[in-house]
């Protein structure tokens, strides 16, 4: 049944000291839908590859506002980042009802890494089977781009993508990385959608029912103080422009293929 | 006789009658504190162009007795903040535990900027605006289990957008901000002072650090000579945003209790 | 390991018929591959270095620290499975302030070890849980001087005896290793990780005896530095960045806190590593062409 007899379950070492059960769990980030993350020096947006379950059913949300100043993307089982989504939200809620200000985001970040490690430690539970992409700006000033991962192991990025296919994400964010610091959100949404496309299925094109985009980020005020720009989702028709910016015949390549659509690869996988 | 251990070292009842043991069990409801014990008189603070003042003598008191004559209240959060305090002082002790585990929090924080960068490291910390929110909320919820924590607290330093902050809370979690503040006897002594120089933010954003320093000494002069509960050695902090500097051995200077023979009732005079 | 696949290795707190507990070893193992840590322990303080193998171009630089802050003068650096160490690091912490509620005085660092050690030892114990994947240095300076009443409110008794001895020299620098068995030990110079073999070579290498000829404490960063920097020579393809905190008495750099080591500090003893390693291996080509 098992693989071996090392992963049946999450307190059991391999004698090369891995732990199969966690690795597992971040095969199951692999199955969600791909998601981008960029941050500049003054914005981070995080862009997601939506997946319909059937041709009339409802695209799977993958972006979602946590606080003011911060929101994830999710790739994996949609539930178990919405176990996380809330517990993130009442932190921040507690945090600014308690000291009046938002919420630093590496300790939010840390929060959920530290709750997602217990599941690795102790016998009876799992690790959750979703990573996340978090976006955010706090005191530091600036806007801040964190993975976590279901072993509970979060770090800060210049730019990251999870879920299927994403290691060509990946690939076009590493040859760029250097030009995301001096970016304009704009310019930082074309980036994500760009790294978008190149892990989509080949045949397949971003629409306006499968993308979501969403920006967080600082501003500066009349008098010269920042300001958060709050984190927010768009869908739709909102899009639209974006994703036409980055068509193939404006990128000036071979123009795409008709819209195919989505396939049925669906379940309650985000 | 009655042997059991229960009985020893009680009168015997067949001698004295059924021992009555009504008093050992408290009857009404439970208390917690209902007066403070060992108290600090008056804080004052006012805002000057680039920062805050704020100073409280060095006296704690046990009732009308100067019990305690080297008692810091005013209390310094990460060189960025200064806190000072009226009333009871283990509740004041209390309080400054808190805040100094308040404080170690922070430093983990520092794990989270990169390179050393003293400035952001200082823009990430709690501000004292975020620590009046925090004592606020602290205060109204142990009074709202009817166990306050008896203080009155003016709190010092900067504001999110660097900006001169000063704030009031009390034990029951009463908050408001103002140009300047006092607590206590200072309310009725100090205030009317300080509003001679600073009734509103923009008049206090003309003082400069030396006017509302000699403002300040003022006033606790004013409140040595008229608050019986109150000592002529007292500390004063100034907070800016480049730190706080806490003086805690101040004596008060050039005094003259000339006034003091026009009033009825001092000193042996008789009228 | 001659016992693997007999089934005693299948559960945490099994003792095997030779009397090992394999799943323990194994959490070695995770420890064993991951990047060097190592803590000196020298006359002025402490040092604590770690190698952070950069994993990802599109991680943040100098983000994600490694060592971490327990108490303002106690810090911790551990090598294997990240997340456990957060977890060690957060229990530290914990323990810390609960010391300091119970006895209003910082933590000492060999109390917090010896804490620490039982909370390991514990993960060793049940069917239900599993070891740490991490070995843990501890590093901490415990205060010399008088411990003010009650956190500084009042100046406390100017006269008296004070329970304290005339004479009698009390805290300094200490360094404590401690392994996912629970065990732990006092160390001059502490190494786990990849790199562990070459690291501690190079530390019995150096004067920690703590006498006046003994290393500064600035020294001990350069060699923290330098000892990181060989023990990543194996591992020559990734690459990695260091980073270093410092723990010195209060008349020292630190003013007995746990700090990051200052970014100038860091890149002279960068620079001073690179050379020294360089200049070792333009030695070994001019040996190989000697010899030729």
């Amino acid at each position: 049944m098992f693989r071996n007899n090392y992963d049946n379950d999450s307190v059991t070492f391999s004698p090369q000291g891995r732990i199969f059960q966690v690795e597992y769990a971040g095969e199951a980030v692999k199955q969600g839908s791909v998601v981008v993350g960029i941050a500049s020096k003054t914005h981070a947006v995080l862009v997601a590859i939506k997946r319909n379950a059937e041709e009339l059913s409802s695209y799977q949300k993958k972006l979602f506002p946590i606080d003011e100043h911060v929101g994830i993307a999710i790739a994996g089982l949609t539930s178990d980042a919405r176990v996380l989504s809330n517990f993130m939200k009442q932190q921040c809620l507690g945090h600014r009802l308690t000291y009046g200000r938002n919420m630093p985001v590496r300790s939010l970040v840390d929060m959920i890494g530290s709750k997602a490690q217990i599941n690795t430690q102790h016998y009876g539970k799992r690790p959750y089977g979703v990573g996340l992409l978090v976006a955010g700006v706090d005191q530091q000033g600036g806007p801040r781009l964190f993975e976590f991962q279901p072993s509970g192991m979060t770090e800060e990025m210049v730019a990251f993508a999870i879920g299927a296919r994403s290691q060509m994400a990946r690939t076009y964010l590493e040859k760029n990385v250097d030009s995301f610091k001096a970016c304009g959100k704009e310019e930082l949404i074309k980036h994500g959608l760009r790294a978008l496309k190149e892990s989509l299925v080949q045949d397949r094109e971003l629409t306006i029912d499968n993308t979501s985009v969403a920006i967080v980020g600082v501003k500066k005020d009349k008098d010269g103080t920042a300001k958060v720009e709050p984190f927010k989702v768009y869908d739709g028709q909102d899009v639209m422009d974006w994703i036409d910016s980055v068509s193939d015949d404006k990128e000036n390549t071979a123009p795409a293929p008709a819209t195919v659509e989505e396939s049925m690869d669906v379940d309650n996988d985000a | 006789m009655d042997h059991r251990p229960q009985a020893w070292g009680r009168p015997r009842d067949d001698v004295y009658g059924a021992y009555d043991a009504s008093y050992l069990h408290d009857s009404g409801p439970k208390t917690a504190t209902q007066s403070p014990v060992v108290t600090g008189t008056s804080v004052i603070g006012i805002k000057f162009k680039d920062g805050v003042v704020i100073a409280a003598d060095n006296l704690a008191s046990y009732g009308s007795l100067a019990r305690f004559n080297n008692v810091k209240r005013l209390r310094t959060f990460l060189n960025s903040s200064v806190i000072g305090f009226g009333g009871d002082v283990s509740d004041m002790q209390y309080l400054d535990r808190l805040l100094s585990e308040l404080a170690i929090d922070e430093t983990y924080e520092t794990d989270d900027t990169p390179e050393d960068d003293e400035e952001t490291t200082k823009k990430t910390h709690l501000n004292a605006a975020n620590l009046h929110k925090y004592l606020q909320k602290l205060l109204y919820q142990r009074r709202s289990k009817f166990d306050p924590l008896w203080n009155q607290i003016l709190v010092a330093g900067t504001d999110g957008e660097g900006k001169p902050f000063l704030a009031s809370v009390d034990l029951r979690g009463t908050a408001f901000s103002s140009a300047s503040l006092a607590t206590g006897f200072g309310s009725a002594l100090a205030q009317p002072i300080m509003r001679r120089y600073a009734e509103t933010d923009e008049q206090a954003a003309k003082l400069t650090r030396e006017e509302a320093v000699a403002v300040v000494k003022e006033c606790m002069k004013v409140l040595f000579y008229r608050d019986a509960r109150s000592l002529d050695r007292y500390s004063i902090a100034v907070v800016t945003k480049a730190g706080v500097e806490l003086a805690e051995e101040e004596q008060l200077e050039k005094q003259s209790w000339a006034f003091a023979e026009r009033i009825r009732g001092y000193g042996t005079q008789n009228v | 390991m001659t016992s693997i696949g007999t089934g005693y290795d299948l559960a945490n707190s099994i003792f095997s018929p030779d009397g090992r507990n394999f799943q323990v070893e194994y959490a070695m193992k995770a420890v064993e591959n991951g990047g060097t840590s190592i803590g000196i322990r020298c006359k002025e303080g402490v040092v604590l270095a770690v190698e952070k193998v950069i994993t990802s171009k599109l991680l943040k630089h100098g983000a994600n620290k490694r060592i971490a802050t327990v108490d303002r003068h106690l810090g911790v650096v551990y090598s294997g499975m990240v997340p456990d160490g957060r977890h060690f690091v957060e229990r530290a912490r914990d323990e810390a302030r609960d010391w300091r509620d119970a006895f209003k005085t910082p933590i000492s660092t060999a109390d917090l070890a010896k804490r620490m050690g039982g909370y390991m030892q514990a993960y060793t114990l049940y069917q239900s849980v599993r070891p740490f994947g991490i070995t843990a240095i501890v590093g901490g300076y415990d205060s010399e001087l008088e411990s003010p009443v009650d956190g500084e409110v009042g100046s406390g008794p100017s006269c008296g005896a004070g329970g304290k001895v005339a004479g009698k020299k009390h805290g300094g620098p200490f360094l404590y290793m401690i392994e996912p068995s629970g065990l732990y030990w006092g160390y001059y110079g502490a190494a786990t990780g990849k790199g562990r073999q070459a690291a501690k070579a190079e530390l019995e290498k150096l004067d920690l005896s703590g006498d006046e000829n003994g290393l500064t404490l600035e020294q001990a960063v350069k060699e923290a530095a330098r000892i990181i920097h060989v023990a990543h020579d194996d591992n020559k393809d990734k690459e990695f960045e260091l980073e270093m905190s410092w723990i010195s008495g209060h008349d020292g750099p630190t003013k007995g806190l746990h700090q990051e080591v200052p970014k100038a500090l860091r890149e002279e003893a960068e620079r001073l590593a690179k050379k020294i390693l360089e200049g070792e291996e333009d030695e070994e080509e001019e040996k190989d062409k000697m010899e030729e």
